[in-house]
């Protein structure tokens, strides 16, 4: 003890005592806890993913209306848990997108033609995060993980504060107006559960919607992600969304 | 145990008892209570459509109050600091009204998020476990509520503590309550910081995710919280026999000079920051400060609340508002600003555009705006309340033992002038009335 000044010893207890706090605060934290471990589909057995092809949307809108009538999603135009978008880019730069009832109401003729320089459609829907705010921001933890990389919400627990509405960059998730509790895409959990695909990837006519497992190597989910060139949305948020898009322009917010 | 039986028996008796004008003011904050628990049964059973929130502008009125009043609850710390820090010396016989104004406002801020839950009938959820779930501390919602409860309580004790030992005539305990005076003064600050971090840490709304937000909180809480707790004042020397020295007044007038000037500085930082080089998270600020193709609901109110705080500052800063008179009006004006910045000025612009760029503007329903009449009317009812049973126990008037004056002396204990009760409080009834020895 003869060399330890009073000066040491607190230097030393506020060591350890930042050391503890660091491991306190740190494991439950989503920002730290990514950096100590792989991805999750190495670990688990399945896992999620999705992917859609620009390319080879024709934005025929069968996705949002399978989609409702599956989940049965109240039919007012506000509520979706998927939809489809149609960017037009014009020759001055001008975008203009549109999504008439979700893309399950046809795309009409965009004016001007002449002045358009291309057009895609986007269909759009919850990327299940690996880092998802939503499941962070919860205050009772109604929305939350499943083991196989489903974000959830359990309607019967949700107190429909409506925080996650504003934590999701996608603008993913809606407030059912019937349940008055925050609703979102469920990758049809009822369905994958039983082997069976999700219903927008079973109407999809092209096949621009791609669902399966990750950790499968073989299968053609893990493919597309190992081998085609993709892109998620706002990747600066740091949310890692398990839905990549071929073909993604730039002007797609 | 029988004491505290008959502090709480007197005191409710007090609150109970009152001039035409003290029973004219508390009915109608009854009756706009009431119409507002009945706008709000229209909402329990019709559901939020009734209000004019959607699924782009999620949150309105209701979290731009809550957001508010968090600030005027924060702000009794900038009373409480002076006194029991620097030992200040015309602030020691008001700074109990500041602890009063955070109660009410938190019963308020309890309110509002209430009344904005799709199902309230869950709240009980958000409860620490085993009886809820409670996501901490991932959630800063979870932390705002350790957070709010926490400060309701320390206030409620502090405050109800310092009166209990007036009201006995005994010195109060230092190790009783000075402890939590000093815990109070982290907590306040902790509670608007809480409150600006449950919205800077979304990324998904550029509007909100500025590292500057909680600054501004506790600048725009520590303008609008005294200068209400200035007008508090006023009131309670005008209608009441409680003395309040001018200077006072004026020492909460520098902290409102300083906190104006240091609010509006950090809202040109942050208009700079944003419109300088406008990047694409600038579009909020563009639509609340100018509009945005043609959508331009938030601009009015905007400009109004930069246009009275600019007023607010420039009296603040003459010699002006030395005189009561114009300090009141720099006040009202420093309040209401401060109300609009952080109401319509802040949580809804956050909303438009949308994060898929659609522009939905929002206005409140009149469903909603009685809610928000309601719950307001509620807080002013209860602090009202609290107010009107603390003053006699701070003049003396209330205490155990019956009441220190008497018709010949005229005089308050302390040599005080007996105080003119006819302004607004009827003297005291014969229900009682102990006469006892007059004075200590």
């Amino acid at each position: 003890m003869k060399n330890f000044s009073r000066k040491q010893f607190l230097k030393t207890a506020a060591g350890a005592a930042l050391v503890m706090a660091t491991r306190v605060f740190s494991t439950p934290l989503h920002a730290a806890d990514k950096f100590f471990r792989e991805p999750p589909w190495k670990r688990k057995k399945p896992y999620w993913g999705f992917a859609v092809d620009i390319t080879k949307c024709i934005g025929c809108g069968r996705c949002a209306d399978a989609c409702k009538t599956e989940n049965e999603v109240p039919r007012e135009a506000f509520y979706f848990r998927t939809w489809v978008e149609r960017y037009i880019i014009r020759r001055n730069g001008e975008v203009n997108v549109d999504s008439p009832n979700g893309g399950m109401d046809p795309f009409l003729p965009p004016h001007d033609p002449e002045t358009v320089t291309k057009s895609f459609f986007v269909p759009k829907l919850c990327g299940h995060c690996e880092n998802s705010p939503c499941e962070q921001v919860c205050p009772v933890g109604a929305t939350f993980k499943t083991e196989d990389g489903v974000v959830l919400v359990d309607r019967k627990y949700c107190i429909g504060c409506r925080y996650c509405i504003q934590a999701c960059p996608y603008g993913c998730r809606y407030f059912h107006p019937v349940l008055h509790v925050a609703d979102k895409c469920t990758l049809c959990y009822h369905r994958i559960k039983k082997g069976l695909n999700t219903a927008c990837v079973e109407v999809c006519p092209t096949g621009a919607r791609m669902f399966g497992d990750l950790s499968d190597p073989k299968s053609a989910i893990t493919k597309f992600y190992e081998t085609e060139t993709t892109n998620v949305l706002k990747a600066s948020m740091g949310t890692e969304p398990k839905l990549l898009y071929k073909g993604l322009d730039k002007e797609v917010r | 145990m029988f004491n505290l039986f008959k502090f709480l028996r007197l005191s409710a008796a007090e609150v109970l008892d009152g001039d035409w004008r003290y029973y004219a003011w508390m009915s109608g904050l009854a009756l706009l209570s009431l119409a507002g628990l009945n706008a709000y049964s229209v909402q329990l059973v019709h559901g939020l459509g009734t209000t004019g929130m959607s699924d782009h502008v999620s949150w309105g009125l209701y979290i731009a109050n809550f957001t508010f009043l968090v600030g005027m609850a924060a702000a009794a710390v900038m009373m409480v600091i002076p006194v029991y820090v620097y030992h200040d010396e015309p602030l020691h016989d008001v700074v109990i009204f500041g602890e009063l104004l955070a109660i009410a406002s938190i019963v308020m801020c309890i309110l509002f998020v209430s009344v904005d839950l799709g199902r309230p009938e869950r709240v009980w959820h958000m409860a620490p476990p085993p009886l809820g779930k409670f996501n901490w501390p991932d959630s800063m919602l979870s932390w705002d509520v350790i957070v709010l409860n926490g400060y309701l309580f320390i206030n409620a004790y502090v405050a109800g503590y310092l009166l209990y030992m007036k009201f006995l005539r005994k010195e109060p305990l230092k190790i009783l309550y000075i402890p939590f005076v000093l815990l109070s003064i982290v907590w306040a600050v902790s509670i608007h910081t809480v409150t600006a971090f449950l919205y800077q840490g979304l990324a998904a709304r550029p509007f909100w995710h500025s590292s500057i937000i909680a600054p501004r909180f506790l600048a725009s809480a520590f303008t609008a919280g005294p200068a209400f707790i200035i007008l508090t004042l006023q009131l309670i020397r005008k209608f009441t026999a409680y003395r309040i020295a001018d200077a006072a007044m004026l020492r909460l007038r520098n902290v409102v000079q300083v906190a104006i000037a240091i609010n509006l500085f950090l809202f040109a930082s942050e208009l700079f920051k944003e419109l300088y080089i406008p990047d694409e998270h600038a579009v909020h600020m563009q639509y609340l400060m100018f509009g945005l193709h043609g959508h331009n609901g938030l601009v009015p109110w905007i400009w109004t609340a930069l246009a009275i705080e600019a007023v607010a500052i420039a009296l603040l800063m003459l010699p002006a508002s030395r005189s009561m008179k114009w300090l009141n009006l720099a006040c009202v004006f420093a309040v209401v600003g401060v109300w609009i910045e952080k109401g319509m000025g802040f949580i809804i612009p956050a909303f438009i555009p949308n994060p898929l760029g659609e522009i939905v503007e929002y206005l409140p329903t009149l469903n909603e705006t009685l809610i928000c009449v309601g719950v307001w009317a509620f807080g002013f009812f209860i602090y009202t309340a609290i107010l009107k049973a603390a003053v006699p126990i701070l003049t003396g008037r209330l205490r155990l033992g019956g009441v220190p004056y008497t018709a010949e002396a005229g005089m308050e204990p302390g040599g005080i002038p007996k105080p003119d009760f006819g302004a607004g409080f009827r003297p005291q009834g014969a229900r009682w009335v102990d006469p006892g020895p007059p004075g200590r």
